[in-house]
């Protein structure tokens, strides 16, 4: 036996048994199992009918039996019994690598049970030429990659607290070692004394069936096998004779280890050098400090009785592991050339991959789950003091940092983490601007434990942000004697890999004007009030949220606090409006257009409106849509939407994208308003159309017609609904009988291009919009203006595919209809 | 942390990204880090032949300050959204410096 | 993946001893608190799925191509990691290309300092022997000679480039260092 715990046998003693023992500390108990491992015979062992639930029994309340782990009392390792006194201030860490060997078997064990959480095994590829069988096989073949597989795999991540410099009053072992600690219900037996249990129960077995599976490594059954092969690779065709294999793997040239593994002999006889078994174990005697073995004297031990364990475990399975098909060379000689040649081809495939996974398991665990979650940490809390104001679990600091993929991700309708901030406003503001809709919330308890979750996190984090904050903030730094320089740029101060001294002399490549005539100087200010108001926006959206709940009478502080949040509202909105210049003096004549209309122009300032229009009120919104109507004309979407002549109706992409998108962001705004809008505002409207635009102009454009007819259907409805006075009605007719006299004569040109250009719904929404409103005998002017585009428009629709021909029709007769006419009286 | 917070949101989407050796790798975005580190699965890299060593890769974890590039779906982006999140992070930087 | 909070769980040391109640805790994690959300959509993910440790959590002890800044190839095995992205890597060979041959070299054990890596790639097991047809192995001595010729060449070219881009006001990209 060997006092540090080294095996000592010689490699040619070693590998006559089943790979090598490990050592005591591979189980609590080694010896408990072996009645039930006798019982069973050769078919593979099921982990369920192994798996002892060990853990069940472990306690760490009672560390009574800490000698008998660590040495103390001398009878675990030493199987002369002597009393051998070892210190107990060692090998810390290899217990912990193997506490987290432990952990890693539970993990792929549960793994394993649950389907969902594990998908098949990468290694397991099943590709066989009798899938019904080999998909009966039973056995769950595992090669250490199966947590992988699961997307969502965590190890099972706790870290020491002392790591987080919380006071510990005093060192208890670690949770990490307890489960080395033997069962308390079950008493380290002498070696002598498992001797005699063995012999008692195992009369009827030879050597061989006598070994004991661990119960921690039930898949490693291949101790028994009747040939005693070791560490047969997954899915290695141990049963198909060396020859036939050898032969093929010559021919398919394959690489020398898989070739080497071809021969049985080379492979479990000699210790060679890929032997898988002796590989293993230096390595693990590499990594883990020497301890306390057991003898592995077969004189005292016998067959060995522990199976060497190495976590996650060797690709391996029971000895019928990859071969539920051909168990002897009659089948595969039964088989056409070319399917045995594909079976083999693929046996070969597969063993080589395993084989490959097993020599790179040889080291895994190095990095224990400990390790992997004191690193996660370190980085969360890292995250989270990146994110500023953690102290008091403040809500807005995570907003701040967060922003774009908090409220996304709410927009895209996810259940949200963080369910005490106000983000269902962000959403709205956001989703009125994309179109999209909210989806479900979630459910509530998620939110709840997902706050909790949160709460913890940062009380526990306070410590560290703190410390973090202390720290000095120097941009670089140079220690002496370091390698170089550590550079403190960041995500968040990133390093400049731009810096262009402009040449004096010359004033540098100049950007292209850009659709506009404006001076750079003029368009950069622009940009900047655009951005003025936004900021402004954003402030008031914030502020919305803060808003303090109605103050209850008499609670002088609430109403106190509800005034100044009043105030602010106020000042808020003061500063947009200031942003926004709508109030800035119209200069008649002036080349540059004002400032509210240039605002405008840029889309960003036409996605602004909606959000604008909910943060001010029916006064300021009335000066907007004036501010519009006056300068209907001057508009970008209506100025560079004119169409040079009347077969070129395609206007340029960028100017079509303008009218769209102000379609989509301006024109609900607007028509909000004017649908609650009195009747002498909209009269006034009109007038302003007539009186300050070409309104010829503005009525060949799509917005025009579609403010024009906001304003008459608006007018339509007040009058059918009662509301005008006589008076207000007779001011109105009189503008609106301007108003036609004027467009009479170009009404043929207001439409889009030729007839099958397809979109003009919205001018015969206009003429509808006319036609309800005019007098029977401007609706015969009107019919006589239209005619031949209605009389086209219908023949036109024959030609086409029925939804599209009744969409066109249907477009026309909104207007027909309008004027007590109707498409099918046409024929 | 602006782009932090807006690469999480690509997660689960195909993105191809150019390094700053021009190499250009193609695959779906599993995770991205406050280093802007990027984790790519089901990776193509484009022009192979002239990459050998990354012939038989599948997936990759790839050093945020090598990227160059990041070309992105772009329904996945809410562009409004994301200049908003610009004023903020802008506004936020302001804020901090002062 | 587990929804990790940054405090210790007294109870935690319990659950790894009694594997009932730790799968129970398992399931519970693989279903996220509060059980399976019906909502479509894109789940807000926890936090700590955005680390450097998450990413290269399924990267440990997986056989891996490793590149460096400056243009080193090494094929190894991950054993261990930081949130740096400082890597160990074991079993390590270089792989070193020049034209159409390379070599490989038996390195051994390599710790690599987080900034130099440039990519990490896993290697499918299944495609790692088929080495491009555009490649063949030849001896060191060849390669070497051969990628020390391609090295100066390229140094010289992108000295010239940084220089002129420079002159532009452009910083090299990566402080002169041959990338590739």
């Amino acid at each position: 036996m060997s006092f540090f715990g080294f095996d000592t046998n010689l490699p040619r003693d070693r590998d006559r048994g089943p790979a090598a023992s490990r050592g005591f500390f591979e189980n609590p108990d080694p010896f408990a199992d072996i009645a039930r491992a006798t019982a069973v015979e050769d078919d593979g062992i099921d982990f369920e009918d192994t798996y002892d639930g060990l853990g069940d029994q472990l306690d760490d309340d009672q560390d009574a039996f800490n000698d008998d782990t660590f040495g103390g009392g001398g009878n675990a390792g030493a199987g002369a019994g002597a009393g051998t006194s070892v210190g107990r201030d060692f090998d810390f860490f290899g217990r912990t690598a193997e506490v987290s060997n432990a952990i890693d078997e539970e993990q792929m064990r549960y793994a394993l049970q649950n389907p969902q959480a594990a998908r098949a095994p990468p290694a397991a590829p099943q590709e066989t030429y009798v899938p019904a069988q080999h998909a009966a096989e039973p056995t769950i073949k595992r090669t250490g990659y199966e947590k992988y597989s699961d997307p969502g795999y965590i190890p099972d991540l706790q870290a020491k607290s002392s790591v987080w410099g919380i006071a510990q009053e005093k060192r208890e072992p670690s949770p990490a070692m307890i489960p080395t600690m033997p069962a308390a219900s079950r008493k380290m037996m002498s070696l002598e004394e498992v001797e005699a249990q063995m012999r008692n129960r195992g009369q009827a077995f030879g050597p061989e069936t006598t070994q004991s599976i661990p119960q921690t490594m039930p898949d490693m059954s291949f101790p028994r096998h009747p040939q005693g092969l070791p560490m047969l690779p997954d899915g290695f065709p141990a049963n198909i004779p060396p020859e036939i294999l050898r032969a093929h793997l010559e021919k398919g040239g394959l690489p020398p280890h898989l070739a080497h593994m071809a021969d049985p002999r080379a492979m479990y006889g000699s210790p060679g050098p890929m032997m898988p078994g002796q590989p293993l174990q230096q390595f693990d005697q590499n990594n883990r400090p020497p301890r306390d073995l057991p003898s592995q004297d077969p004189r005292h031990a016998g067959p060995p009785p522990v199976q060497r364990q190495h976590v996650p475990p060797p690709p391996s399975r029971g000895p019928n592991g990859g071969l539920p098909v051909i168990t002897n060379t009659e089948q595969l000689i039964h088989l056409t050339e070319e399917q045995r040649n594909a079976y083999l081809m693929e046996d070969a495939k597969r063993a080589k991959r395993n084989h490959k996974i097993f020599l790179l398991s040889r080291g895994n665990g190095l990095m224990t789950p400990q390790d992997k979650n004191f690193i996660t940490r370190i980085q969360l809390q890292q995250l989270v003091a990146a994110a500023g104001n953690v102290v008091d679990a403040d809500p807005e600091a995570v907003l701040a940092e967060d922003f774009y993929y908090q409220v996304y991700s709410q927009i895209r309708g996810a259940p949200r983490q963080h369910p005490h901030q106000p983000l269902g406003h962000f959403a709205q503001t956001y989703l009125l601007q994309t179109g999209n809709r909210i989806s479900g919330h979630g459910n509530r308890r998620a939110f709840h434990s997902a706050d909790n979750h949160m709460q913890r996190m940062q009380q526990q984090v306070q410590r560290a942000v703190e410390a973090a904050k202390a720290k000095p903030k120097n941009k670089q730094l140079i220690i002496e004697g370091s390698l170089g320089k550590i550079s403190f740029s960041n995500a968040k101060a990133p390093k400049h890999m731009l810096n262009i001294k402009r040449p004096d002399s010359s004033e540098g490549i100049r950007p292209k004007k850009v659709q506009s005539n404006l001076s750079i100087g003029d368009r950069k200010s622009l940009l900047g009030n655009i951005e003025a108001v936004y900021n402004a926006l954003m402030s008031m959206e914030d502020m919305e949220r803060t808003m303090p709940p109605p103050p209850e009478e008499g609670d002088t502080e609430a109403i106190q606090e509800h005034l100044e949040w009043r105030q602010k509202v106020q000042s808020l909105n003061q500063k947009l409006w200031q942003a926004l210049k709508v109030m800035e003096p119209i200069v008649p004549n002036s080349t540059t257009p004002h400032p509210f209309i240039a605002f405008l122009s840029y889309p960003k300032g036409k996605k602004a409106i909606p959000r604008i229009f909910r943060h001010i009120d029916q006064e300021q919104r009335v000066t907007i849509l004036t501010m519009i109507v006056v300068h209907l004309d001057t508009l970008d979407v209506v100025h560079l939407a004119q169409a040079s002549g009347p077969n070129d109706s395609q206007l340029p992409v960028a100017v079509r994208e303008a009218i769209d998108l102000f379609s989509l962001a301006v024109m609900p705004s607007l028509l909000g308003y004017v649908n609650e809008a009195a009747f002498n505002i909209i009269i006034g409207l009109l007038g302003l159309v007539i009186a300050q635009t070409q309104v010829l102009a503005v009525a060949r454009t799509k917005i025009g017609l579609g403010i024009l007819t906001m304003l008459l259907s608006r007018a339509e409805i007040i009058k059918e609904a009662g509301q005008a006075s006589e008076r207000d009605w007779q001011q109105w007719v009189e503008k609106f009988n301007v108003l036609f006299d004027m467009l009479e004569p170009s009404l043929v040109h207001i439409f889009p291009g030729s007839i099958n250009s397809g979109d003009d719904m919205y001018v015969w929404q206009f003429l509808a919009a006319v036609g309800i409103g005019a007098s029977p005998e401007q609706q015969q002017r009107l019919v006589i203006a239209v005619k031949d585009r209605v009389m086209e428009t219908v023949s036109y629709s024959k030609s086409l595919p029925a939804d599209m021909s009744s969409q066109r029709l249907g477009n026309v007769n909104l207007f027909m209809r309008a004027i007590g006419l109707d498409v099918d009286l046409l024929g | 942390m602006l782009f932090f917070s807006f690469f999480k949101t690509l997660t689960n989407q195909t993105v191809t990204i150019e390094l700053k050796n021009d190499i250009r790798i193609r695959g779906i975005l599993k995770s991205v880090d406050q280093y802007l580190n990027i984790k790519l699965d089901d990776v193509e890299v484009l022009e192979l032949d002239k990459y050998p060593h990354l012939s038989s890769v599948k997936n990759m974890f790839i050093r945020g300050s090598v990227v160059r590039y990041v070309m992105l779906p772009r329904s996945e982006v809410d562009v409004g959204l994301l200049e908003d999140a610009t004023r903020r992070e802008a506004a936020n930087q302001a804020g901090k410096a002062r | 993946m587990e929804r990790l909070s940054l405090n210790d769980n007294p109870g935690n040391a319990q659950q790894q001893r009694n594997p009932q109640q730790q799968q129970q805790f398992q399931q519970q994690n693989a279903l996220g608190p509060g059980g399976p959300q019906p909502t479509p959509g894109p789940p807000q993910l926890p936090p700590q799925m955005f680390t450097t440790a998450a990413q290269l959590l399924d990267l440990t002890d997986k056989k891996l191509v490793l590149v460096l800044r400056d243009g080193r190839k090494l094929i190894g095995v991950l054993r261990s990691w930081d949130q740096f992205a400082n890597l160990v890597l074991q079993d390590t060979i270089e792989r070193i290309y020049a034209g159409k041959l390379y070599a490989d070299v038996p390195r051994g054990i390599f710790i690599v300092r987080g900034e130099n890596v440039l990519l990490l790639g896993e290697v499918d097991l299944d495609r790692e022997d088929d080495i491009p047809s555009t490649v063949t192995k030849a001896s060191f001595e060849e390669v070497y000679e051969l990628k020390k010729k391609e090295d100066d060449q390229r140094k010289s070219s992108d000295k010239k480039r940084n220089t002129e881009l420079q002159a532009l006001g452009f910083e090299p990209e990566h402080s002169g260092e041959i990338l590739f």
